[in-house]
Parts: structure tokens; C-alpha cells; sequence
């Protein structure tokens, strides 16, 4: 006997509001299908009406979690076709933001994880952290969501000496608590039991269906635009590729609390390295007829950004793709098998963004037709009752 | 692998197909091909030189055609693959079935220029509405945004 199970297509916690139709056999999702669409807004549209400069601010607000990986990819390939670059100093500063962001949504997801994990403690924990990240951003540029850094030819906000030490104590503080977290899964087995073989992706499917970012290095493959296509300082910096083999949540867990500690490291040389000079260059109004293919590593992996000018001062076309739709195909490949309790845990593991986690799951029984309306809240109750009564998985231990 | 190699290794694979080769900036190389030999491209660079990757389709509305920009990657760079599809006859060959991870930018091609994507094994629509008017692809250039009326159900005249 199979049912359908819906969920969405209001669906807030995700970029793109989607809905999500499963087919499950009892307690087993057999299938998935996706629904997308409901939060398109037509941007790449309205971009071909703005000038570059406007386009900047429209970028950035595709996403409000790695808003500022949106405008640097955009930067970076307008930079191209303007034909400027900017100063040593400004690039620095973008990419010390770029990184200060991706510790913010680390964290932020390490919270999600633990939170739809039963590990609520966890959850508390890590957004406390990260509160002194979104701080040291809010010092930097005056604002905690849209830092509004990026202008074409450098950035708009200089750092100096006192503002440098304050990042460097934000940093020894978030290093202490993340070498907490480290520790954590070695001493609490329940949690490393409930992450474990959750959610499995393997290597091949991965490879076959374009995963990209932690759920692709999760699944064993290097894959990091940091270190394939080093755009602007990532040729200077040293840092090491995070993977895991393990193919499941507890592998993206590992690769980005792995990942935490290397941003730290090229946060920290960064700012000790940090050139004199100016931190931005004049850019022209208008760009002559070339195209750009411009990538970036986001925190949810890369983000590509294919620009055609025309030579006015408005793009001819910008084409964005962000990285949660290309792990979308992954999702469904996820949540198959897989069974109803870890939906919460599976969807968590693509990392959508978390402004509103309530929302409404409706359950079809299609034996006798009769709906049943859950709160996600209810849903995530239930998983954590199914979860207590069962066994904890002796074998799983913390890979550290 | 330098974009050197890159560029020898590409034009010995590809060979006949090739239509221009560029490189324009460091670890960026645009090929264009001719768009019935698409298929066989695409095998050709999977199997012979691992690009399983796809980072993205590219839709372009340039005047009498389309052009189709496919964005492969893998950790040496990033190879483009461009073809031309006229606007008269607006079909386009599936990879899916090579590359099972460019179904989500193959749909929002057919959604977004109304170009048929021949073999594509789940042709639905990806993101416009079920109530999206027929005949509207909102990223070709001729397209106009026009507010519909509102009619408010059961309102006054």
C-alpha cells in the first residue's frame, strides 16, 4: 500500500519555496517528486533593466544567508568585463567577509542539525556562537544580513587597527567553541547515532547528479572552487579541502565543522596580512560586448554566475545559479528509502536557509483518503519518539 | 593541467566537431559546436575527458537565435559548450541522459524560452505556475511584462 505524502509548497525555511510530493510504504519514502517555483521572482529579467551598479544590491538579495556570495560572484565577473581590478587591499576585505559569512551559515546549519536531531542544547549552543560572528560582520559594515560590501572595483568599508584586533578576539573565541563542538560528538553517542547512515548519498550518485558544495564532499569527493578555479586571494591562502566518506548527515556534520577551523585559518592570514593601499578603484559606467563565466564557493557550495554584456551600461544577460538548486536532484536521491521521521533531518542536510522553521505538514493516508494536518513541530516530536524507543547504534563512532 | 593542454586535449577529442575554440581568461574555454552533434559532444567529453560535471545551462536570447551556453567544470577549469538553436525551429537535444544532473536547467530552459527539449524524461513544467499563460517565455527579449487585470471572484463589475 503506498500513500502520498505532500509537503509544501508554502515551505518559508527554503530559498525557493517548494512542495514536495512522497510516496511512502509505510514508515519508507519509496519516492520523491519536486515542485518548485513558488518564490520565483524574476530576477535575472529585472537585471537586464539595471544598470551594474544597481544589479549589485539586486544580487545580494537573492539569499539572506550568503547574500554576500551572490554580489561577489556578480562583482568578480563585472570586474572582468570592465576590465579592472581591484586593489590588494580591497580584495582582501571582500574575501575576509566572504569567509566571516561562511562561518556564520556553518554554524548556523551546525544549529539546524541539531535541532532537528533532538539535540536542542546543541542547537542553543552554536547560534550563541555565532551571535559573535554576526557581531564582528555587523562592525565591519554596519549591517547583519545585507553587508552591502561589494562595489565594482574594490569594497566601500576600510578596516582599521582596532577593528582588526576586535576580529582576531571574535576569532580565538569562535575557535575555542568550535574545538568545544569537536570534542562533543565523541562524548554524546546519541547524537552521532542519530546523524549516522541518515540520508545516504553515494560517491557515484553524487558524481552523476552534479552535487556540489559539503553534500558532494561529504560523499568523498575534493570538489572546492577555492582550490579548482582559485578566484582573486584563494592562490595566496593556504588551506586544506575538507571531505568525508561516510555519504550521510553525520558526513556533512564533520565537513563543515571541518571546514569551520580552515576558515578561521584563512580568516587569521587574512588580517595578518592584511596590504596598505586603497580599497577601491574607480569603475567605467559602461562595459564593452564580451561575456563572463564567474564562480565562487558559497558556503552551500558554488555558486556560478554567466554575464553578457553589450556595451551599455546594462548586462545584455545574467544568469544565476545558486547552489541548493543544483543539490536539489541529491535531495530526492536522499529522502529515498529513507524513512518519514528523518525528513526533517534529511532536508536540514542541504542546508536551506532557516527564516521560519514551523510549517504546516499534511499527511494523505490514501486508504481511507482521510488528511491529516501535522505541525513540523509535531513531525519533528514524533521522529525524536521514534528515536528514543530505538536502540542507539553502538557501531557509529565520532570520526575525529 | 593548463589551458594550453586543456585546449590540445579538447581539440583531439572533439576533432571535427568543433566549430570555434576559444579561451578568453585563465581556466575559461568556450567551444562552440554545431547543435545536432550536441549528443555526441557531450558523450565524447564525458567518457573520453570526465566531465560529469554540469554547473549550469545558460539560455541567451541573441537576436535571430538562441544561444545555449553549457557550463561544465572539473578541478582543472571550466569548458563551455555553446550552441546556436534558431529561433524558427526551437528544438534542443536532451543530455539528461548522459549527464543525469542538467534535467532541473534543461526544464527551466523550456519554461523560461519556450525551446523543446527532445528526450528530456521528465518534461514538465519546473517553475512557472500551473496557470501560467501558454505562449509567455518570460527571458526572451520581446517579452514584455504586463500586469493582468485584477478580478476580484464575486466582486462588483
Amino acid at each position: 500500500m503506498k500513500f502520498n505524502l505532500p509537503i509544501g509548497p508554502q515551505h518559508p525555511a527554503l530559498k525557493e519555496p517548494i512542495s514536495l510530493r512522497m510516496t511512502v510504504e509505510g514508515e519508507v519514502i519509496r519516492d520523491a517528486d519536486l515542485r518548485l517555483g513558488y518564490n520565483h521572482r524574476g530576477l535575472e529579467k529585472l537585471a537586464e533593466e539595471k544598470n551594474w551598479t544597481q544589479n549589485i544590491y539586486l544580487v545580494e538579495r537573492i539569499c539572506g544567508i550568503c547574500s554576500h556570495s551572490h554580489s561577489t560572484c556578480y562583482v568578480q565577473g563585472v570586474e572582468k568585463l570592465m576590465e579592472i581590478e581591484p586593489p590588494k587591499r580591497g580584495a582582501y576585505i571582500r574575501y575576509l567577509v566572504s569567509e566571516l559569512e561562511r562561518i556564520h551559515s556553518h554554524l548556523l546549519w551546525l544549529g539546524v542539525a541539531g535541532h532537528e536531531a533532538g539535540f536542542d542544547s546543541f542547537f542553543m549552543y552554536t547560534w550563541r556562537d555565532r551571535e559573535v560572528v554576526m557581531d564582528l560582520l555587523e562592525m565591519i559594515s554596519g549591517n547583519r544580513v545585507h553587508y552591502a560590501m561589494n562595489t565594482l572595483g574594490g569594497v566601500r568599508r576600510d578596516l582599521d587597527g582596532t577593528l582588526i584586533r576586535k576580529i582576531l578576539d571574535g576569532l580565538v573565541v569562535l575557535k575555542q567553541r568550535t574545538e568545544y563542538y569537536f570534542k562533543l560528538g565523541a562524548s554524546e553517542p546519541t547524537f552521532v547515532g542519530r546523524l549516522a547512515g541518515v540520508g545516504y548519498l553515494s560517491k557515484e550518485k553524487a558524481i552523476a547528479l552534479s552535487a556540489v558544495g559539503p553534500m558532494a564532499r561529504a560523499s568523498g569527493i575534493t570538489a572546492d572552487v577555492r582550490k579548482d578555479d582559485p578566484h582573486a586571494v584563494y592562490d595566496e591562502v593556504p588551506f586544506d579541502v575538507c571531505s568525508a566518506d561516510s555519504c550521510d548527515v553525520l558526513g556533512r556534520t564533520v565537513v563543515r565543522i571541518k571546514e569551520l577551523f580552515e576558515s578561521y585559518k584563512i580568516c587569521e592570514f587574512l588580517l595578518k596580512n592584511l596590504p596598505a593601499g586603497d580599497i577601491a578603484v574607480k569603475a567605467p559606467k559602461k562595459a564593452k560586448p564580451n561575456e563572463v563565466v564567474s564562480r565562487y564557493e558559497a558556503p552551500r557550495g558554488e555558486n556560478i554566475h554567466y554575464i553578457k554584456s553589450n556595451g551599455t551600461d546594462k548586462p545584455e544577460r545574467l544568469k544565476v545559479r545558486a547552489p541548493t538548486l543544483a543539490n536539489y536532484p541529491a535531495a530526492i536521491e536522499m529522502l529515498k528509502n529513507g524513512f518519514i521521521a528523518d525528513i526533517p533531518l534529511i532536508f536540514a542536510a542541504i542546508d536551506p536557509c532557516i527564516c521560519c522553521a514551523e510549517r504546516t505538514v499534511e499527511l494523505v493516508n490514501a486508504r481511507s483518503g482521510e488528511e491529516r494536518i501535522v505541525r513540523f513541530s509535531e513531525l519533528r516530536k514524533l521522529a525524536g519518539e521514534r528515536f528514543e524507543k530505538s536502540p542507539v547504534k553502538r557501531n557509529v563512532e565520532w570520526p575525529f | 593541467m593548463t589551458d594550453l593542454e586543456r585546449l590540445e586535449s579538447l581539440k583531439t577529442a572533439l576533432g571535427g566537431s568543433i566549430v570555434e575554440i576559444t579561451n578568453p581568461a585563465r581556466r575559461r574555454i568556450f567551444v562552440t559546436v554545431d547543435r545536432a552533434n550536441l549528443a555526441a559532444v557531450m558523450t565524447t567529453l564525458r567518457d573520453r575527458l570526465g566531465f560529469i560535471y554540469i554547473a549550469t545551462i545558460s539560455g541567451v536570447d541573441a537576436g535571430e537565435a538562441y544561444e545555449i551556453l553549457y557550463h561544465m567544470a572539473d578541478a582543472h577549469g571550466n569548458v563551455n559548450i555553446r550552441i546556436r538553436v534558431p529561433k524558427a525551429d526551437g528544438h534542443v537535444t536532451s543530455i539528461t541522459p548522459i549527464i543525469p544532473g542538467a534535467i532541473f536547467y534543461e526544464r527551466e530552459l523550456q519554461d523560461m524560452f519556450g525551446l523543446v527539449v527532445d528526450g528530456l524524461p521528465d518534461p514538465r513544467p519546473l517553475i512557472m505556475p500551473d496557470d501560467w499563460p501558454a505562449g509567455n517565455y518570460p527571458l526572451r527579449k520581446d517579452w514584455k511584462f504586463e500586469r493582468p487585470a485584477e478580478i476580484i471572484p464575486g466582486g462588483k463589475k
